[in-house]
């Protein structure tokens, strides 16, 4: 009898494929991103606990350098940076979703990143992460498409924070030099404690907290310093 | 020449990719500077273009890679029409714009299906590219098919999207819904641009291996897929934007809101269609006739003769034409079995709730029209009439009656019909629609918070039909229907608390009624 499947014969149709260079960027981006969390997780550890993160000036600090402990050795790019975003918008783990340690850690990794201009693009993130843009150096440049939380963007250290869409309470809070852009929004305390640089709001400020020194401009229009708003002295 | 080249090398690429069930390919002289075209799973291969490759690459080189490309759409992206949809849909929520997203998941597609075919069979795809024109998006598809690949394609520069554009998977396909994503954010640049040159020289910038349109599918794939499309999206809203954004293409393909056909049907209505494509996905078996004996009896089968039974069984053919007990055969007769009569389905008069308190089913998706529309599928198919009592305030005019009918379209459009306000019930209205058939079905979906339920009570008290109640949560209404109707043996009441439950339910009832005799 003929063999019905005859013609099929030498045609492999479990054979995984060549191997492309696709594959091994893939593998690269999975493995990076593995120490990523890893080091992410430690943070937690040390930092999140109780599943409760007070947010401090010296927690803050704290976890920073923690953060920072956590992401020598690793070789990631800005893209990763964003891949971790997504992880922790999709993850069900309830610690990953303490946004405090997590926007201290992303901005640790954006500080140290070896590109000068980083790009997040984070529109499609559910949870709207605080403290990104934390002690961002000087020559460096961070633009995030999308919304931020609380505390984006404190104790500046120079660097340029370009925010897509809108930002909330405590904007620049305590910094120092630089520039920060929020095209849409910002809430209540912006620029509180700030000693120097620039806050630029293309929509409405809520409201400003106790600025010491800086410029914080309103569509275009200069409103601190300014007759209503005077410098605060602590 | 083509020709010839065609027969030899069709039968090598169809064993290459497992002998997919695609017909024979045909070529065709066309202007257009597109090399391959589908249409309903047909594949068309410009011999212009296909000779102008002829410079640079062997013909038989040149129709392999197309072939192979048109395949890899075929059996692996977007391999459906519904993944078509779920890929546009996806890049729409990103770039906004019909055209851009058309594009670019049209652009998607195409890598997955090089990338697959690269990755996985003999092809000289890689050749073909290299000889494909670089310009604008097709140029960041050649660098990203360079690093992707690990082949030199010829083509030059640097991008820094080429970075985001790599890291995408391309083959994963349960993460196609995020990478869709992802891959049209980064070229929205550079499909932006395409747009605008396309918009100055008012000529439509042409993907030289075809565009990816409706008309890839035929009509039995978009019903399919727009089913399945329907139970796949989040919301209504989803499914509404893009069934809108195709409901040109749609209807020039002759595809109307009552499904496939030809000649002029109403425009599309995307909200009924994405109820009657959800609704189709909860089919109901219909009864087997039963059977019954016929009371005739017939030779059955043999049995030895002997001496004291009737001679007249006697099979003299097996007998050797012989009389001789043990040796003679004799007939058993059996009874016979027929079909008997057939299982009588009443018409069904639809009553639905669309007051304030329910769903309005054309912002999200209301289980209780859900269920009424499976309700009606089940009747229609059994070809019986569905009437339809939809009713909000309906002493104030918030009502609308629809006649027994068959009419699918015109039994969704009222389901759907949202009114919004108070909730009370005409009883002369439900009254004159049971007088226009025998002995109709009643199904009911309500949330029961109906200012005249006493009425209610006593109207369904004093009929026989048969009613299905459906209602949604528990409340102090429902429990004095339920305590209203406790006596009635043909008034089912369904508690409902998660809204989910309540297509299964309906269902499984409506079964039950056609399964038991009626």
């Amino acid at each position: 009898m003929k063999n019905p499947f005859e013609e099929f014969r030498g045609q492999s149709t479990r054979s995984k494929g060549k191997e492309l260079p696709l594959d091994r960027i893939l593998k690269a981006k999975e493995e990076t991103l593995n120490q990523i969390l890893k080091g992410y997780e430690n943070l937690l550890k040390n930092e999140a606990k109780d599943l409760v993160w007070l947010m401090q000036y010296s927690t803050v600090i704290k976890a920073y350098s923690i953060a920072e402990e956590a992401i020598k050795g690793i070789n990631y790019a800005a893209e990763d940076i964003e891949e971790f975003c997504y992880v922790l918008d999709k993850t069900d783990q309830v610690p990953y979703l303490i946004t405090g340690p997590a926007g201290v850690y992303i901005s640790a990794l954006c500080n140290h990143a070896e590109e000068d201009e980083i790009v997040l693009r984070l529109q499609d993130v559910g949870i709207k992460i605080n403290l990104l843009g934390y002690r961002l150096p000087e020559g460096k440049r961070l633009v995030i498409e999308g919304n931020v939380g609380d505390f984006t963007g404190i104790s500046l250290e120079g660097g340029e924070l370009i925010i897509e869409g809108s930002a909330k309470n405590y904007t620049g809070a305590g910094m120092k030099k630089g520039r920060i852009i929020v095209k849409q929004n910002v809430g209540f305390n912006t620029g509180h404690g700030m000693t120097g640089g620039e806050i630029l709001v293309g929509g409405r400020i809520k409201g400003l907290g106790k600025v010491v020194g800086g410029k914080i401009y309103e569509k275009g229009q200069l409103i601190f310093p300014s007759d209503d708003y005077r410098p605060f002295y602590f | 020449m083509f020709e010839e080249f065609l027969k030899r090398i069709w039968p090598k690429v169809r064993r290459n990719h497992l002998f997919p069930q695609i017909s024979s390919p045909q070529l065709v002289e066309s202007e257009e500077e597109v090399a391959l075209e589908i249409k309903s799973k047909q594949m068309t291969i410009n011999v212009n273009f296909l000779q102008s490759l002829t410079e640079k690459m062997t013909p038989e080189d040149a129709l392999q890679a197309l072939l192979d490309h048109g395949i890899s759409h075929y059996m692996y992206c977007p391999w459906d029409f519904n993944t078509h949809l779920m890929l546009y849909s996806e890049a729409k929520k990103v770039l906004k714009d019909k055209r851009l997203a058309q594009k670019a998941a049209s652009y998607f597609m195409d890598v997955v299906a090089n990338t697959y075919c690269v990755k996985e069979r003999e092809t000289k795809i890689p050749e073909l590219y290299r000889h494909l024109p670089k310009e604008g998006v097709q140029r960041i598809l050649a660098l990203l098919y360079q690093v992707i690949w690990g082949i030199d394609l010829g083509a030059q520069g640097e991008e820094e999207s080429i970075k985001r554009l790599s890291r995408i998977p391309y083959l994963e396909k349960r993460l196609w819904k995020e990478s869709i994503k992802k891959f049209a954010k980064t070229l929205e640049e550079f499909l932006q641009k395409e747009m605008e040159n396309e918009q100055k020289s008012s000529k439509k910038a042409q993907n030289p291996l075809g565009e990816h349109s409706i008309e890839n599918y035929t009509l039995e794939e978009i019903d399919k897929g727009l089913r399945e499309f329907a139970s796949s999206v989040d919301d209504i809203t989803e499914f509404r934007e893009t069934v809108e954004d195709l409901k040109d293409e749609l209807a020039a393909m002759g595809y109307t809101t009552g499904g496939m056909g030809r000649g002029a049907g109403n425009p599309i209505d995307a909200d009924l269609l994405y109820y009657m494509k959800l609704a189709e996905n909860y089919t109901l078996p219909i009864k087997k006739l039963p059977m019954e004996k016929s009371g005739v009896l017939h030779p059955h089968s043999h049995s030895p003769w002997e001496i004291g039974k009737p001679v007249q069984d006697i099979d003299p053919w097996t007998s050797f034409g012989k009389i001789m007990p043990g040796l003679t055969q004799m007939w058993i007769r059996r009874e016979g079995e027929v079909f008997g009569e057939m299982e009588k389905i009443p018409d069904c008069l639809i009553i639905i709730d669309s007051s304030g308190s329910m769903t309005n089913p054309r912002e999200r998706l209301s289980y209780a029209v859900l269920g009424a529309a499976c309700a009606c599928n089940a009747y229609l198919k059994n070809s019986k009439r569905v009437a339809v009592y939809n009713f909000s305030d309906a002493f104030r005019g918030n009502k609308l009656i629809l006649d027994f009918c068959k009419e699918k379209e015109s039994i969704y459009w009222a389901i759907c019909r949202y009114f919004g306000g108070g909730t009370a019930i005409d009883l002369n209205d439900v009254t004159y629609l049971l007088k226009q058939s025998e002995k109709p079905d009643i199904f009911i979906i309500t949330d029961m918070q109906i200012t005249n339920l006493e009425k209610l009570i006593d109207f369904f008290n004093s009929i026989e039909n048969r009613v299905t109640a459906v209602h949604i949560g528990e409340n102090i209404y429902a429990a004095r229907f339920r305590e209203g109707l406790k006596q009635k043996n043909n008034v089912s009441l369904f508690l409902v608390k998660d809204k989910e439950d309540i297509p299964k339910i309906v269902l499984g009832k409506v079964r039950e009624y056609f399964s038991s005799s009626f």
